[in-house]
């Protein structure tokens, strides 16, 4: 996070810095002053002169009230402006450049315990593993297909709540290629702590070329088979898949089936007796590998 | 350092001590209900909070909407009901002033009978929505209209239960303090259900009426 | 109706079976028989000592307030140890459990502990510590305190006080009998919709979280207007609004915010609880429920919380300060608007813990500003205590070292706090560790001051001061220990780690995580020094027996009458002429004036029917969690029928004469130290120890 790497995070660190400032401002002065009054009027071996009588000061009464509501004053202006500035909807600063390459449409769906990208210009998708052009503002449509989760990628871009039957947008521009972790920030469940996406972002050739790559995988990604994604799944070992085919509509199919009452229920399995299921996993897993 | 008694201060001749005590137990008590009674307002904003939340057509997911569950006149009815049984209650507690206690106990038995009546057109008017399929685990709407709906009910039948202790007590002990600040915190909380069900009838019924 | 749930049922056990009571489980079976070892050598030092008919006559049926006071800091203290060994658990896992390679043991993958139990152990923590820990012991402060503040005999209701603290136990009793039998929520302590609904959460560890919380808050709302009722009724003559000490102010306030807002709790709860019996959809995603209504009734209880429990930590704060700096608070008037500013504000705020929900830019700011605000009266508290210590004669005897040191807690949680209220901030760190830190930071703020506002009144309470050395090594190091866990999840948060992880994928992060073990041990290793404070100042306590005022500087009412305080308070009540009554009277050299005649007391009987009504409701609850309807319903029959019958006792008070009053005062002069003394029942003659 300290170490942004888009045009939406750098703007927040800039405010987080002038935020981080302005209360250092009050708050060393404020700090200095207690300790040197505890040192100066303590009463073995403070040299402070002792007034057991004064209990109140107007001009003090002033400046208390006064530097505190000065302080709040000046905040809440940065504060409503860096709002708008980053506003996952339409951020300001993102709106004074003028990019070249129209905006990457990406829709995101959550599911226990993975995350689910469309690109629905390209046609294809993926299972945790977001892949973006740099220099290009990517447009998100975020959904959940049961909790709700954070979606954050803290070099690029703050949280946003993914929620079931809703759909929030954000937006964000990576101004450098690398690869950033992303995660889900907001409890989810038992696979909560495995639902990492590794978020590469690659120059715009780059980028092409790991489409054409991707739409040459063997899976679609029908509604049918998004129920199989869906299935509550513990990510332990950081699968990644990808799809050449979505079926046309899937994002806004799991929003109207969420409203609908449609749920992907945990198994007690995944809750009490969790030890089961792990080993049974793990043995799986063993499987796999032979 | 020496130790006298005094129960003055020397030099203004005020009084150090207090002499004798002066709570006035009646209206402790009766403060302590009205903060009560608050704290139940607050439940029910909260449940009218959850209702305009949950009030949309969207959240009547394709059931019936408010419409076809709130029947204004079958409210109008309950009203009738419920007033009736605070007017009775009210004279009940004028016959308290008088220190009249046959009064009392017809007062109250009258307003016990009267909110039973209301209960009967309460009880009908939801069995007649289960019957046609309104149930509240239908939709988020219908969750919180029966729960509103419930939850002023079940405040109507702690108070006959309370009318009920209270005909007792007043019958077996007589008008005696605790009987009379019973009586008293027993009359907020009716007069609290009447305004409760002005709230009701405006926003789940009148509406139904004009939505 | 009844929603119908998979896996076994039956109707005498409800869903309880075998297989729910986790004894294939280590962790858990050795901490039931480290429980089970302490309870068996509690019952059998209690019978040994022959205890059991002083328990329950002079505590399990008491209506005193003071003695209901210490009860509610005692279960405070308990939950304070257990929340604590759940912090250690959780920080074991999280420095063992960090990168793909690291290993996995008792059958998880990484750690030691399954995903599963780690949410649990995590969501009791909170959940202790907010309401079965910092809760109990301020409300237990202020059950103490209030009434002697304000010159009262009792509280306004002494029955009902009992009956809180009864519900607040019940629902504490439940949270530790999800330990043993089945299990607990997962969704954290302010709970996760929909993860809280049937479809996710489908155990009954929701269900004891719900009902446990939900007991307290019934608790707590009583309690609440018990001590407003008794601020506004039971002031002695001449406490004016203007005199008022400034804890009770500060003790106004919190309860003003808990009439409001545990209401709105009690109703987010009982939501959830039909959304998981019957079927209804007010939090669920689909079929119309709408899960941001849970956040909202939530947080506009939660955040009102956080103050409810800072304010009585303020209040300490304000009377620990003048005392040892010898001189009045600066600025009483700004004080008590500033606690009632806070108490205001803090309604207008829940917002900022769903910032990140994509509200409009133009809800954001709203509550971005009106959380800021409350940063006014805060600063405005700071100001003050630092200008009542300007121009004093400050001692730093234990109390006041506490509540200095928990001026700059304030400092780092004010400033966090602010970083926080910053809405683009907040998309960085919410649901970050560093908001983690940061709440943690005004928590601690909170213990500091309970620690001072213990070592403060422990005297007027028991009659002997606790001991110095240990109780500063205690400080030091419990500071320490502090530094050591919170400065590394600061940075942790910086870094982007976000909170409830069982699992930490970064292994870059594992040193800074090491380091916090390294502070847990300090915290484990200052808690000796604690023990060691209280057995040396148990064992010493007759060279430490304490006059009227123990601190000989102290300024308020409640330093007028004995230590321990008789179970009448004061044999008169006194007549109030000034803010710092106490201080007032020592410097018009009348502070040991007595008087002359003393008078009837009239006082409530002790009874026993708060305690069953609290042992019902935990018998209903638990009936509800494991679906015994049986249980359920006779439960809640008989708490019917006990409230029916206790409103036909006409025998619920008692008159001690004035000539018995006279009798004991002169017994408590004449014997200025001797038998040990517990819990200020020295004077009560067994005559007026009123049995049920
Ligand atoms: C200057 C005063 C304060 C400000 C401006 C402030 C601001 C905030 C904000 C904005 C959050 C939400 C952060 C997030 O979840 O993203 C928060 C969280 C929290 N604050 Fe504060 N706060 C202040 C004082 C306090 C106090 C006095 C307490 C407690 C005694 C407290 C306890 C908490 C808790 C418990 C949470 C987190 C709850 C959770 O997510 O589990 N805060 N604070
Ligand atoms: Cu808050």
């Amino acid at each position: 996070m300290l170490d942004p790497r888009g045009v939406i995070s750098v703007t927040q660190d800039h405010y987080l810095a002038l935020d981080v400032l302005i209360m250092l401002l009050i708050i060393v002065p404020t700090g200095i002053f207690i300790v040197w009054a505890m040192r100066h009027y303590r009463r073995d071996g403070g040299r402070g002169r002792h007034d057991a009588r004064w209990d109140h000061s107007y001009a003090l009464e002033a400046l208390v009230w006064g530097i505190p509501i000065l302080t709040v004053g000046v905040l809440s202006y940065y504060s409503v402006k860096a709002i708008y500035a980053v506003n996952p909807y339409h951020p300001t600063i993102m709106a004074r450049a003028t990019h070249a390459k129209g905006p990457l449409d990406i829709d995101v769906i959550s599911t226990d315990w993975q995350w689910v990208f469309i690109y629905p210009q390209q046609g294809i998708a993926t299972v945790n593993r977001l892949v973006i052009p740099k220099g290009v503002p990517v447009h998100f449509r975020l959904t959940s297909a049961t909790v709700v989760n954070d979606f954050y990628i803290p070099q690029l871009v703050g949280m946003i709540d993914v929620m079931p039957a809703m759909r929030v947008r954000q937006t964000l521009l990576a101004s450098r290629t690398g690869t950033y972790e992303g995660y889900s920030a907001n409890f989810s469940g038992a696979g909560f702590s495995w639902m990492n996406f590794e978020t590469q972002a690659v120059s715009r050739s780059a980028f092409r070329a790991w489409v054409a790559r991707v739409q040459g995988a063997p899976t679609h990604l029908s509604y049918t088979a998004f129920d199989q994604v869906a299935q509550p799944t513990i990510n332990i070992h950081g699968r990644v898949a990808y799809f050449s085919q979505v079926q046309p509509g899937l994002f806004r199919h799991v929003v109207a089936q969420t409203a609908a009452g449609k749920t992907y229920p945990t198994p007690m399995a995944m809750t009490e007796n969790m030890t089961r299921y792990l080993k049974a996993q793990a043995r799986r897993d063993a499987h796999n590998r032979d | 350092m020496s130790v006298t008694t005094s129960s003055t201060l020397d030099a203004k001749g005020s009084p150090m001590w207090s002499s004798g005590h002066g709570h006035d137990v009646i209206s402790t008590k009766t403060l302590g209900f009205w903060l009560y009674m608050l704290s139940d307002a607050m439940m029910f904003t909260a449940l009218f909070a959850a209702y305009a939340v949950l009030g949309h057509a969207f959240n009547a997911a394709g059931g019936p909407w408010v419409r076809a569950v709130a029947h204004a006149g079958v409210a109008f009815q309950e009203t009738y009901w419920l007033f009736g049984s605070v007017l009775a209650y009210g004279l009940a507690m004028m016959a308290l002033k008088k220190g009249n206690r046959g009064g009392v106990l017809l007062g109250i038995a009258a307003a016990l009978v009267i909110a039973l009546g209301f209960l009967a057109v309460d009880g009908r008017e939801v069995l007649d929505l289960f019957r046609m399929g309104a149930l509240p685990e239908r939709s988020g709407f219908l969750s919180a209209f029966f729960t509103l709906v419930f939850y002023h009910g079940l405040h109507v039948v702690v108070g006959i239960a309370w009318m009920a202790v209270m005909l007792v007590q007043v019958a077996s002990v007589g008008l005696t303090e605790k009987v009379v600040y019973r009586l008293l915190n027993l009359r907020l909380f009716w007069h609290f259900q009447a305004v409760m069900w002005v709230f009701m009838f405006t926003f789940l019924y009148l509406r139904g009426a004009i939505v | 109706m009844l929603v119908h749930i998979d896996g076994p049922w039956s109707p005498l056990l409800g869903r309880l079976a075998l297989s729910e009571i986790p004894y294939n489980n280590p962790i858990l079976v050795g901490t039931f028989v480290f429980a089970a070892l302490l309870a068996v050598i509690l019952v059998g030092l209690v019978t040994y000592l022959g205890l059991w008919r002083t328990i329950w006559r002079d505590w399990l049926t008491s209506v005193d307030h003071k003695k209901i006071g210490i009860m509610y800091i005692l279960i405070g203290l308990v939950m304070l140890f257990r929340g604590f060994m759940d912090a250690v658990m959780m920080r074991a896992q999280q420095a063992m459990a960090d990168g793909p390679h690291s290993a996995g043991y008792m059958d998880s993958p990484h750690g030691y502990l399954t995903p599963y139990h780690f949410d649990q152990i995590y969501t009791a923590h909170g959940t202790i510590m907010i309401l079965f820990a910092a809760t109990p012991l301020l409300v237990g402060i202020m059950n103490i305190l209030v009434p002697l503040q304000i010159g009262a005999r009792d509280m306004a209701y002494p029955y009902l006080n009992a009956v809180s603290l009864w519900l607040t136990a019940a629902g504490a009793a439940l949270v530790m009998a999800s330990l043993f039998i089945g299990d607990f929520a997962h969704a954290g302590w302010f709970g996760i919709v929909p993860v809280m609904e049937l479809p996710y959460s489908p155990g009954v560890g929701v269900d004891y979280w719900m009902w446990a919380f939900q007991l307290s808050s019934i608790g707590t709302t009583l309690g609440g207007i018990n001590l407003l009722a008794t601020i506004v009724k039971m002031r002695a003559p001449g406490m004016t609004w203007g005199r008022l000490p400034i804890f009770t102010w500060a003790s106004l306030s919190a309860n003003l915010i808990s009439l409001s807002t545990f209401p709105v709790l009690s109703v987010a709860l009982a939501l959830l609880a039909l959304d998981r019996y019957l079927g209804t959809h007010f939090y669920t995603a689909g079929l119309g429920g709408n899960l941001m209504l849970y956040n909202d009734l939530f947080w506009i209880w939660g955040h009102p919380e956080v103050y409810f429990v800072i304010l009585p930590a303020f209040g300490m704060i304000s009377e620990i300060i003048p005392t040892f700096s010898e001189k009045p608070l600066f600025g009483y008037l700004g004080m008590v608007l500033a606690s009632l500013g806070i108490a205001g504000v803090s309604w207008g705020v829940w917002l900022h813990h769903f910032f990140t929900m994509a509200a409009s830019p133009a809800v954001n700011a709203f509550f971005s500003i009106t959380t800021m605000a409350v940063g006014i009266p805060t600063g405005v508290k700071v100001f003050n205590w630092a200008f009542t210590m300007f121009r004093g004669r400050l001692r730093f005897e234990l109390p006041m070292m506490w509540a200095s040191a928990a001026l700059f807690y304030l400092l780092v949680g004010g400033l966090t706090g602010m970083m926080n209220a910053f809405t683009t901030n907040d998309y960085m760190v919410h649901n970050s560790v560093f908001v983690v830190a940061h709440f943690h930071m005004m928590l601690l703020l909170i213990v500091y001051a309970i620690f001072g506002g213990v070592n403060y009144w422990f005297p007027k309470v028991f009659g002997f001061r606790l001991e110095q050395r240990f109780g500063k090594i205690f400080f030091w190091l419990f500071t320490a220990g502090t530094a050591v866990v919170f400065i590394p999840m600061f940075t942790l948060g910086f870094m982007g780690m976000t909170r409830r992880l069982a699992y930490v994928a970064f292994p870059q992060w594992r040193p800074l995580l090491d380091i916090e073990v390294v502070g847990i041990v300090i915290y484990l290793l200052s808690a000796v020094f604690l023990v060691a404070q209280l057995y040396v100042s148990f064992r010493d306590r007759a060279q430490n027996r304490a006059g009227l005022d123990a601190w000989e500087t102290s300024r308020s009412l409640e330093w007028m009458t004995h230590s321990p305080v008789p179970f009448y308070n004061f044999a008169v009540t006194p007549e109030v002429h000034a803010r710092d009554e106490r201080a007032w009277r020592v410097e018009h050299g009348v502070d040991t004036v007595r008087p002359e005649r003393y008078e009837d007391i009239h006082m409530p009987r002790n009874t026993a029917i708060p305690l069953w009504l609290g042992a019902l409701s935990f018998g209903l609850a638990f009936g509800l969690v494991w679906r015994m309807w049986w249980l359920t319903e006779v439960c809640g029959l008989a708490i019917f029928a006990l409230i029916v019958i206790r409103s036909f006792d006409r025998d619920t008070d008692y008159t001690i004469p004035a000539a018995d009053i006279e009798r004991m005062e002169r017994a408590i002069r004449d014997v200025p130290s001797g038998r040990p003394v517990v819990a200020g029942v020295r004077g009560a003659v067994p005559a007026f120890r009123q049995g049920v």
